[in-house]
This record gives C-alpha cells, structure tokens and sequence, in this order.
C-alpha cells in the first residue's frame, strides 16, 4: 500500500475559492479525503454582536461573496419577523427582482468557472463578461457593482430609477441569444463530457443522509423541493415558474439544471416587470425614533431564503437593545463543502475534488463565515 | 392552518416541552430539558421533519447556561421547528445527533470549536476545524473581547499629526 | 517604511527591469473577498492581457503576488510560505482598505491589522472593494515603477529579514504547521 498525503491547496488554479481539501491517494484515486475550511474566518457572528442593527447592513454582504443580495434579504425579513411589521407591496416586487438578477448572475459564474477544472477557458471567458453587463445594471441601481445594500429591513433603500425596467427587459432578450450559445459550448463539449458525463454521481440517499439542499437535491431525487414552492415568501406564489428536476444526477446533469434553472429566473423576471405597480412607497420605519439606531423586540426567529445553492438563512436572537445578542449564520453549502467531500471523494481522481465543488455549488467565504 | 394547529398538537403531546410558541408564521418553537433532545429528535424526523438546518449555540451569561439550538425542516409541510435546550455553562456536556441525523457532525464540531461544548459520541468534536493553534477563550463566548486580542496581537498603523498648527500655517 | 529611490542598478539590471515590466506573471491566489473583480478583470471585458500580465499557476514561476483584500491568520502562514518561493524580482500588491489599517473587519480576532508589517508591499490600490478600472491603473503604475527600479519590495525583505520573521512570530505563533493533517 503506497499512499501519498497530498493536499489540494489553497493557491490552485482549479480550486474554487480559497479552501483546501487534504487527501490520501494511491495513484490517481482519492482513498480518503479531508476538507479543511478556515481560511477566510473572519468571526463574522462576533462582529455583528458589536454593531447596531442597521450598522450590520454594511457588514453582512460581505458574508457569501458571489451572491451578497441573499443576506441582506434574510437579514431584512428576520427583523420583519421579530418587529411584526408589513412590507409595503411595491418592495416585495422589487426584492424579488434583485433577487432573481442575483440568481442569473451566480449561475453564470458557476457555469463559466467550469473552466478551471477542465481547462476549457474560453468559457470563463465568455460567462464573466457576460456577467458584468448584470453587474452594470445594479450600478445604475443601487451605486456598486458587488456589495449592494440595497435591501433594507422595512422595504428597499429608494425606488427604482427612471427607465430601468426597460434597460432589464433589454438585457434579458440579449441572454434569451446568448444563453443557448453557451449550451452549444459547454453543454455539449466533448471535453466536459469526458470529465463529467456518467462522473461524480449523487444517489438519492446519500442525499437524505448529508442533508443537501439546492440543485444537488432536487436533480438527485426528482422532487420539487424549493422553498419558493413549499414556504414562499414575498410573493413568490403570484407568479408562474417551474422548478427543473432531474432523477439522474451527475455532473452534467447538474450544469444542465442550471441553464434551465436561468431560463425560469428570466421568466420570473418579467412577470415582476408586468405586474409590479407603477407607483407606491418602497419602506416603513422599523420602529418610531432615531432612523439609524433603532430597536427590536424580543424574540428568536429562523429566517430561511432559496439561494442559488440551496437553503440559506439566519437565526436572529434578539434581547431587545440596539445591537444583535446572536446571529447564527446558516451556509448553504455547508453540508455538501464539509461532509460531502469527507464521506464521497472516496474512489474518484484528484481532478474530480473541483469539479464537484463547482458543480454543487461550494462557496467557502459563507462555509467559513 | 388546521394543519398547523394539528401539527403544534401532536408535537405538544409527543414531546412534552416545558414551553412551546409560534414565533413567525409556519415555525414552531419548543423548550425541552437537556435529557430528552435525543428521544425528541428521534420523533421529529420520524414525523416527516428530515432535513437538519443548522445545530448553534447561545450563550447566557448572566443566566450562566448555554442554550442548544436544533432547527429542522419537513419539506412536505413546509414548516420548520426550533428544538431548544439549557445545559449549565461551566460544565456543558450534549450527547451527540449523529446517528439520527450523520449531518450533525460539522456543526457539533464547530459548536465545540467557539463556545466549548462537549459532545459525547462524536469522536472528531475536539479536533479544530476552523482556528489554527488556538491559544485563548472559546471565541464566541460573551466574555472573550475579541478587540482587545486583536490590538495586542495584530497591532494597527500608527497615526501621526495630522492636523494643521495654526491658520494658513503648514502640517507638522 | 518608506524606501529610498536611489536609482543605483547596473546596465543589466535595467535591461532585466524593462523587460519584466512589459511581461508580469501572476500568481493564481484568490486570497480574500476582493478576488471577486479579478475574473472581470482577467477576461475579456477589462482584459489585463493587453498590458501583458497573464495568469500563472505556481508561485516559483510568478512575478506579483496579488493581495486581495483581508487575510486571516491561516491564510498568511500559506502566503508568507508561498512568498518565500517566489524567486526575486518579485512583488506584492495590495488591495483593498483591509492590507492597510484593518478594513472593516477592524476588530476581529481572526484577521490582521497592517500588512507591511509581514510582507513588503511595493503598491496599494484603494477601494472596498477596487474597480477593475482602478486595477488596471494600478497595474500600469507598478509597470512604471518598474521600469524605473521603484519596486524593490524584494530587496527590502532580503535585507530586514530579521524584522519579518519577528513581527510574523509575534502574531502568528507559528509560520509552518506541523500537524496539518490531524492524525
């Protein structure tokens, strides 16, 4: 038995992230596999504990980096919860389609970062530029390309501006083009066919047993298991979509979700546009007093949102002052990042390590918190 | 709704919590002592409550107890519960969820890590996972100032003068 | 730190500097929340290619080493030890609020205060987090630099050897870990 420890290391080209994995391997194939999480740590529920509420909104997008809207809206609706108080109709429109550019955007990274692993970069290439002309329209909308702060608990920060709904109608017909020519290059490759067709199955138990969320689930089992469905949330059930389920998951059955996954967001998106009202105030004041230090009654409260990746959400304890007593931050990829890779790897190549973290969608800033 | 109420009924009845409310809409919340969160875990994931959310901690200092938090979710309900239990502070000891739920055993390890809890059972809780060579307080514990460690080991720039002296005079 | 520009380099060296400077390699190390701009910058809306910096995956054949945004204890162990292979000429670019007086992340137990007090750092580029615009001008600053022998980080550090190696103890404890695998 020859067994060499190798680690798959922070600084790697086809790492997605800044993670590692520690593995034993005998030749090619991976005998047993660690992740080693950690290296952005940065004691994110330490620091909200020392900062008021709304202090914390310019701290928590930094939380998962790739997709930072998704915090900012549990964070808003948990405070919703807590202080019993009634977001006004036009926000819960304009939230969802923040939401719902959110969601295009991190599947065009993810299908465009299938590059590193494979080596075909001209999809990496293509995806991310496509992905800024995204990032363009919600820097007419709220001043910054990444970190928005833009949903705020009672409402949004300040209404849409002049003209924006036509610039987003615009740059979903340009995707509706440019979407199927990046099926024809990735999805039908012959490279990615021989890294990830028939690869890195996920039978239906094993689901069950990690407690996986997201498109890892929902392609494994063929259930609808979104909670846009089963809990929505901010008007979610006026609006006709599906939720695109496989029974045969492998890796580029999972890419494939996601294209489809990308087709329904457009959809939703201008059913928003339609039926959003022209006009109406976008927030309420959390509680009567000062704007910025105000505070939340007590309680404990578990707000849940259907990310990218799967089940995301915070429990909010509150002891009624001005600053959080605790906040404990939910990562939805925290089941398949840390025990996926320990209980699954085993028996596949080292290169099979990355394309599972792209594929199920391991994000380590929101892992490591 | 009725099946809301049905569902808090059976829940009442089965586990028997020293306190029970619906803290929003569609969650459950339920207090029971330290001794039963396993028979009570056992119940809920039969009762169609399978999926395992998150396993954190919450540290009352002033009550000197730690508070254990389980949140589940039954996707054919869609309804999720908090399971809460105290456990004393200087001497907290769990036993562990991961032969009813094998997801369990990266958040006990993480709750081991930042607040000191040991979980019997889970054999991997005392290896870190996220800090490197930890050498003070469990972080997340209310008496650890996390400034105080963070200006004596990582020391910030130091700012000079960096006013004028006097009127139409130039910087020091 | 501030270093002295005293332009003494023989003829070879400026010939040596004129051409690394058209030709930077850098190294692949997305180390902080600030790497989310680099892909924009690295394809083909911004395109760093066209000032001739391409991508390289090991560090023994990588010219700067990108910082980008806030480093926690863990992953500075890593990069000074990756640093530490890079061989010379090589620099460092800073990104972010974080490398210079802690960033937002100000009172955190887990991320360090000031990065020159680790690593030399030849270039800051401000910004929480950068543009690709402001990074491609910084890029063409530290091409300057250069070529006008202004970035001698590497120089600095074969010199103050001692002063690194006390100040990375201090904070970190230990720089290479022995029981990385938990066995």
């Amino acid at each position: 038995m020859n067994e060499v420890k190798l680690f798959l290391g922070p600084q790697h080209p086809g790492m997605h992230g800044n993670y590692s994995v520690h593995m034993y391997v005998d030749g090619d194939i991976i005998e047993k596999a660690r992740p080693t999480p950690g290296f952005l740590h940065r004691g994110f529920e330490k620091l909200m504990e020392r900062r008021h509420w709304m202090g914390n909104l310019a701290l928590i997008p930094r939380i998962c980096v790739p997709e930072p809207d998704i915090n900012e809206f549990v964070y808003a609706q948990g405070i919703e919860m807590l202080a019993n108080i009634e977001v006004p109709d036009k926000a819960h429109w304009i939230r969802m389609l923040v939401l719902e550019m959110a969601r295009v955007m991190v599947h065009l990274m993810s299908l465009g970062f299938i590059g590193g692993p494979t080596g075909m970069y001209t999809a990496t290439y293509w995806a991310i530029a496509q992905r800024d002309l995204i990032l363009d329209l919600f820097e007419e909308l709220c001043g910054a390309r990444i970190y928005h702060m833009y949903i705020v608990p009672g409402g949004v920060r300040k209404d849409l501006p002049e003209g924006f709904t036509d610039r987003v109608l615009a740059m979903m017909d340009e995707l509706e083009v440019k979407i199927p020519e990046y099926e024809e290059l990735i999805l039908k490759h012959p490279i990615i066919h021989a890294r990830a067709k028939d690869n890195i199955m996920l039978p239906a138990e094993v689901v069950w047993e990690l407690g996986v969320t997201g498109i890892g689930m929902r392609s494994a089992t063929g259930e609808e298991n979104d909670l846009r469905k089963v809990k929505p949330y901010a008007h979610y059930d006026k609006v006709e979509f599906e939720v695109p389920t496989a029974t045969y998951s492998d890796a580029l059955t999972r890419l494939n979700l996601k294209v489809r996954e990308m087709y329904q967001s457009m959809r939703i998106i201008r059913q928003v546009i339609d039926k959003m009202p022209a006009e109406g105030p976008v927030n309420v004041p959390v509680s009567p007093g000062n704007a910025l230090r105000w505070t939340v009654p007590e309680g404990m409260v578990y707000s849940a949102v259907e990310s990218s990746r799967g089940e995301y959400g915070y429990f909010i304890v509150s002891d009624g002052s001005e600053m959080p007593y605790r906040i404990a931050v939910r990562g939805a990829s925290f089941p398949q990042g840390l025990l996926g890779i320990e209980k699954y790897l085993k028996g596949h190549r080292i290169d099979d390590a990355s394309i599972w973290m792209d594929t199920m969608g391991v994000c380590s800033p929101e892992i490591d918190r | 709704m009725s099946s809301m109420n049905n569902i808090i009924n059976e829940i009442k009845a089965a586990l028997a919590p020293l306190k029970m409310e619906t803290p929003a809409d569609k969650q459950i919340a339920a207090v029971v002592r330290p001794e039963a969160i396993h028979n009570s875990l056992s119940y809920l994931r039969q009762r169609g409550f399978t999926q395992l959310c998150i396993v954190t901690c919450i540290d009352w200092i002033k009550d000197s107890e730690f508070e254990l938090v389980y949140i589940l979710f039954s996707w054919t309900d869609g309804i999720h519960v908090q399971l809460r239990a105290r456990v004393d502070r200087n001497n907290p000891v769990m036993v562990t969820a991961t032969d009813i739920f094998p997801g369990a055993r990266y958040y006990e390890r993480e709750v081991t890590e930042f607040f000191g809890v040991e979980f019997t059972g889970n054999e991997d809780a005392g290896k870190p996972l996220f800090l490197e060579i930890w050498d003070d307080l469990p972080p997340l514990r209310k008496d650890f100032d996390p400034q105080a460690y963070s200006d004596s080991k990582f020391p910030m720039r130091e700012r000079g003068n960096e006013f004028v002296s006097e009127i139409g005079g130039t910087e020091k | 730190m501030v270093l002295k520009n005293d332009d003494n380099r023989n003829i070879w060296e400026k010939i040596g500097d004129y051409f690394s400077a058209n030709s930077i390699w850098m190294k692949w190390y997305c180390t902080g929340c600030g790497a989310i701009e680099m892909p924009p910058t690295m394809t083909s809306r911004f395109d760093m290619e066209r000032l001739g910096m391409g991508p390289m995956a090991t560090p023994r054949q990588a010219d700067v080493l990108l910082i980008t945004g806030y480093l926690s204890t863990k992953t500075l162990r890593r990069v000074i030890y990756s640093y530490e292979q890079m061989n010379s000429p090589c620099f460092i670019v800073a990104f972010g609020s974080c490398t210079i007086n802690g960033g937002i992340y100000y009172d955190s137990y887990a991320t360090i205060g000031r990065l020159d007090k680790y690593l030399p750092v030849d270039l800051y580029i401000a910004g929480c987090m950068p543009r690709p615009e402001t990074i491609m001008n910084g890029f063409n600053e530290l091409i300057q630099m250069i070529k006008k022998g202004e970035a001698k980080g590497w120089k600095h550090y074969q010199e103050n050897y001692e002063w690194y190696k006390k100040n990375q103890l201090d904070s970190l404890g230990e720089i290479i870990i022995k029981d990385e695998f938990h066995e």
